[in-house]
C-alpha cells in the first residue's frame, strides 16, 4: 500500500510514477511529484519506480519565479 | 564595524496622517539638491486610478522626469510605495515595497518588488509613497521617524561601505532598545560602481537577533540611490497590528487572512515546502525539464545541478522563522549562518548569508558552470553586501564566459583571468573588481548591452554573435529560465515592460509541458491576463508566491486551474476588506490594466516602448550554435520535419540551425501581433487612443506622448 495525497492506494511491484498517474483522475497539470520527500519531474515519471509504503504528493502546478 | 557618526543637517516635524482603509493619502518628496522636504496630499482621483505601490511610484515619477531625463540626472526620481494592503501582519506575503526609477540599464522605468519592513513602516509613518530626487553634495542618511513624527537628513561621512554592516549599524543607532522598529534601505559600493546596483531592504530578525535583508534587485535601483549619494533611508515605526491599516471591515480582513494563512500552513509542507527550502525546489525541477540556465543559457540541464538544489540547501539553511514580513506563512527568506567566505574583505570571518533563492543559484551557479553550493553562497553574500543584483551579475558573467571560451575576448582583456565556465575563484575576483569599479570588472559591471558595444569596438568581437548570445533585452539581463521551447514565455520575457524578468508572466509549464495554449490567440490571452494579475500584487504591496506557489487541493476541479481563481477571489476579498471598495476578481485585472498601459506609455515617453524594443536575443528562442543544436538533435530534427514539414535529408547542422531560426523568429513576430491585438495596442506596440480612453488614463500628457508617436 502507498499513500497518494494522503489517501491509501494499492501498490504493485515495478509500479512507476507514470503507471500511477494513469490511474488517477485529472492529473493534466501534474508535472512534478514528491516521492518520499524527493522531487521527481515528468521526464523521469516512466523510469521512476515506486517502492512499497511510499508517500507521494502530486504537485498540482509549477508556477515558477 | 565602524562607529556611527551622523551630523544632522535638516530636521522637520510633521503631523502624521492616519492610515485609513489602507491609505494615508500623503506623499513625501525629498529633494537632495537643497534638502527640501515636502508633504503633499494625494488626490482621490489618483488613488482610484493608480491604486498604490507601483501605480503610485509611476505616477509620481512621471511628474518628476522629462522624456530626456537620464538615470543620473538630478530630476530622476527613486520612488518607494507599499500599496494599500501592504503592512497587513499575518496575511501571507503582505509586506512588500515596490521601487521604481529610471534605470541605468534600460533608460526606462524599472520596477522591483521587495520584502523587508520598510514599505509598511514608511506608510504607517504617514506616507503612501516617497520620492527621492536631486543629488546630495555629500553622503547622507535620511530618517523617516513615524514614532516621533520627524524627518531628518544627516551628513554621513564615516559609515561602513557594505550594506551588511551599514544596515546593522544604523538599525542599532536609531533604536538600540527596539531594533525591530527599524528598517533600512541601503545599496553598497557595488551599486556605486556598476549599473546593476540593488537595494537591500532590512528587517530585524528578533529570533536570531540580527538584521536580515531582501533585495530590490532588478534594473539598477541601487545605482540610482548611490548616484544621489544617499547611503541609507531609514524608517522607524512601532507596533503593527491588523488594525494599523484601519481596514474598512476588520472582521472580514481577519477571516480572509486566517483562511489563506491556514491553507499555506497546511499545504506548503505537501507541495513546494518553501518554508523549509525557499525557492530552491525549482533547481531540480527546472533541470529535469531542461529549463535551468547552464553555460550562458546554452543548455537547460547539467548533472551537477543535483548538488545545488533543495536537497543540499535544506540542510544548510539555518532553522527558524524566515518571513520577510510579520507572520507570513510562506516564510521563504532563508539564510545560512556562520558562513566563512574564502575570498574578499570578509575572508575568514563568520557572516550570515540571506539566501540563496532559485534565481541566484541558477544565475550564479549553473549558468556559470559552478556546481558548488558554498561558492554560490559566497557570491550571494558579496553581491548583497556590495549591493549588486545577483541576476544581472550571473547573466552578465555567463555572457563574458561564453565570449572568453569563443575567444571573442582573451586573458589580455580580462587582466589575465581565465574566465572559462566553472572558474570559481576568478568569478569571485571579477565580482570584487565590479564592486571596486576596477580592472575588467569595471567593464562587466556596465551590463551586457554596453559590454557588447565595448567588446565590438575595443576588442573587435563579432557583434552579430554577441547579439545572439547576450542575454539581455531592453538593456536588462534575463532572469533565470530557458525559454527555447516555450514561445509563450519568450513573449513573457520579450514583451515585459521593464525587460526580461519573469514577474510579469511565467508560462513555461503551462505552455511547454502542458500544451495548455496551443494557438497564438491562446498565448496572447495568457500574455494579457497573467501580466495584468501579477501587476496587481505590485499595486497593493503584496508578494505573488501565495497566489500560485501553494495551490488549493481542489484547484484541478475548477474551471480555470491555471489562474487559481479561489485565491484570486480571496485577494478580491482582501482588497474589499481593507479599502472598503467592493471588488470582484475582474476588477483586479481592470486596476492593473490601467497602470500597465500607463507604464508602456511611460516607456514611450522615454524613447522606448515600441515593437523594436520588444526584441529578443536568438538564444532565448532557439539554438544559436551547432553545438547547441547537436546537444538535442532529435528534438530539433523532429520539429523541422514534423512541425514545419521540411525534408532535412542531406542538410548539415548549420543549415538546420538556420532553417529552425527562420521559423522561430517568424513565430515570435506573429506572437507579438497577437499580443498587441489582445492588449489593444497598434502593431507597433503602442496603446491606441481607444485603449487609453477605455482605461481612463487619457490624461492630456498621455495623449500628448501618443500624438508625438503618431497615435491620434
Amino acid at each position: 500500500m502507498i499513500q497518494v495525497n494522503d489517501q491509501p492506494f494499492e501498490w504493485k511491484p515495478d509500479m512507476t510514477i507514470a503507471d500511477l498517474l494513469k490511474q488517477m483522475p485529472d492529473v493534466r497539470f501534474c508535472s512534478v511529484v514528491r516521492l518520499n520527500g524527493k522531487l521527481v519531474s515528468s521526464p523521469r515519471f516512466r523510469e521512476t519506480r515506486i517502492p512499497d509504503n511510499a508517500v507521494i504528493h502530486l504537485l498540482p502546478l509549477v508556477a515558477g519565479g | 564595524m565602524g562607529s556611527v557618526k551622523l551630523n544632522e543637517i535638516k530636521a522637520v516635524s510633521y503631523d502624521r496622517a492616519e492610515v485609513i482603509k489602507g491609505y494615508t493619502d500623503r506623499s513625501l518628496h525629498i529633494n537632495l539638491a537643497d534638502n527640501d522636504i515636502r508633504i503633499d496630499s494625494i488626490d482621490a482621483a489618483v488613488r482610484d486610478k493608480f491604486i498604490g505601490g507601483k501605480g503610485y511610484d509611476l505616477w509620481f515619477m512621471w511628474q518628476a522626469v522629462k522624456g530626456t531625463t537620464k538615470w543620473n540626472d538630478p530630476e530622476n526620481a527613486l520612488c518607494i510605495s507599499a500599496g494599500p494592503l501592504g503592512g497587513t501582519p499575518g496575511y501571507p506575503g503582505g509586506g512588500k515595497s515596490i521601487v521604481t526609477t529610471i534605470s541605468p540599464l534600460t533608460g526606462a522605468p524599472i520596477d522591483s518588488n521587495v520584502g523587508g519592513y520598510f514599505g509598511p513602516y514608511k506608510k504607517f509613518s504617514g506616507f503612501d509613497v516617497i520620492t527621492l530626487t536631486g543629488k546630495a553634495d555629500q553622503d547622507v542618511v535620511i530618517l523617516i521617524d513615524g514614532i516621533e513624527s520627524r524627518i531628518k537628513i544627516f551628513n554621513a561621512a564615516e559609515l561602513p561601505d557594505n550594506a551588511y554592516d551599514l544596515s546593522d549599524a544604523l538599525t542599532r543607532y536609531f533604536d538600540e532598545e527596539k531594533p525591530v522598529n527599524i528598517s533600512v534601505v541601503t545599496a553598497g559600493p557595488g551599486a556605486e560602481n556598476t549599473f546593476f546596483g540593488c537595494l537591500n531592504f532590512s528587517w530585524y530578525d528578533a529570533g536570531r537577533k540580527r538584521v536580515r535583508y531582501k533585495q530590490a534587485g532588478r534594473g539598477g535601483t541601487g545605482t540610482v540611490l548611490a548616484d544621489k549619494r544617499i547611503k541609507a533611508v531609514v524608517a522607524r515605526y512601532g507596533a503593527v497590528s491588523m488594525k494599523s491599516n484601519q481596514p474598512a471591515d476588520l472582521e472580514a480582513l481577519k477571516t480572509v487572512t486566517k483562511t489563506h494563512a491556514k491553507e499555506i500552513h497546511d499545504l506548503d509542507p505537501k507541495q513546494n515546502r518553501m518554508a523549509l527550502v525557499g525557492t530552491t525546489h525549482l533547481v531540480p525541477i527546472m533541470n529535469d525539464h531542461d529549463c535551468l540556465p547552464t553555460h550562458n543559457f546554452k543548455f537547460g540541464s547539467h548533472p551537477g545541478a543535483a548538488v545545488i538544489g533543495e536537497a543540499v540547501y535544506e540542510h544548510i539553511f539555518d532553522k527558524g522563522f524566515d518571513g520577510c514580513w510579520r507572520g507570513c506563512a510562506v516564510a521563504c527568506s532563508h539564510g545560512v549562518k556562520d558562513f566563512s567566505p574564502f575570498t574578499g574583505p570578509f575572508k575568514g570571518t563568520r557572516v550570515f548569508v540571506d539566501g540563496p533563492e532559485y534565481e541566484t543559484v541558477a544565475g550564479c551557479g549553473s549558468n556559470l558552470g559552478i556546481f558548488d553550493a558554498h561558492t554560490i553562497l559566497e557570491i550571494n553574500f558579496y553581491c548583497d553586501a556590495y549591493g549588486m543584483d545577483t541576476i544581472s551579475v550571473g547573466t552578465s558573467i555567463g555572457f563574458v564566459m561564453e565570449c572568453f571560451e569563443n575567444q571573442l575576448i582573451t586573458a589580455e582583456h580580462t587582466g589575465g583571468m581565465d574566465l572559462s565556465f566553472g572558474n570559481r575563484l576568478n568569478t569571485l575576483e571579477l565580482i570584487h573588481q565590479m564592486a571596486r569599479g576596477d580592472g575588467f570588472g569595471a567593464i562587466v559591471g556596465k551590463g551586457i548591452r554596453r559590454m557588447k558595444q565595448i567588446f565590438a569596438e575595443k576588442f573587435k568581437a563579432d557583434p552579430a554573435f554577441m547579439q545572439d548570445i547576450g542575454m539581455e533585452s531592453k538593456g536588462l539581463e534575463f532572469s533565470e529560465y530557458i525559454t527555447k521551447e516555450s514561445l509563450a514565455q519568450q513573449g513573457g520575457y520579450g514583451l515585459a515592460l521593464k525587460g526580461p524578468q519573469h514577474d510579469e508572466a511565467w508560462l513555461i509549464f503551462l505552455d511547454m509541458v502542458h500544451n495548455f495554449m496551443p494557438t497564438f490567440e491562446n498565448k496572447a490571452e495568457a500574455l494579457h491576463w497573467f501580466p495584468m494579475f501579477r501587476t496587481w500584487f505590485g499595486l497593493c504591496g503584496l508578494c505573488k508566491l501565495p497566489w500560485n506557489d501553494i495551490v488549493p487541493e481542489d484547484n484541478k476541479d475548477t474551471k480555470e486551474p491555471a489562474k487559481v481563481m479561489k485565491h484570486v477571489q480571496w485577494y478580491a476579498d482582501f482588497f474589499s476588506a481593507v479599502t472598503g471598495r467592493k471588488t470582484m476578481p475582474d476588477d483586479l485585472i481592470a486596476m492593473s490594466e490601467a497602470v500597465y498601459n500607463f507604464q508602456r506609455i511611460f516607456n514611450l515617453k522615454m524613447g522606448y516602448g515600441t515593437r523594436e524594443h520588444d526584441t529578443l536575443p536568438y538564444r532565448a528562442m532557439g539554438p544559436v550554435t551547432v553545438e547547441e543544436y547537436e546537444s538535442r538533435p532529435d528534438r530539433y530534427d523532429t520539429q523541422l520535419t514534423d512541425t514545419y514539414g521540411m525534408d532535412i535529408t542531406g542538410m548539415d547542422t548549420a543549415a538546420k540551425v538556420a532553417a529552425l531560426r527562420k521559423e522561430r523568429e517568424s513565430q515570435y513576430e506573429q506572437l507579438k501581433d497577437a499580443v498587441y491585438d489582445r492588449r489593444g495596442w497598434t502593431r507597433n506596440g503602442i496603446p491606441t487612443k481607444e485603449t487609453v480612453q477605455r482605461l481612463g488614463i487619457d490624461f492630456p500628457e498621455v495623449l500628448e506622448v501618443l500624438a508625438e508617436n503618431g497615435i491620434q
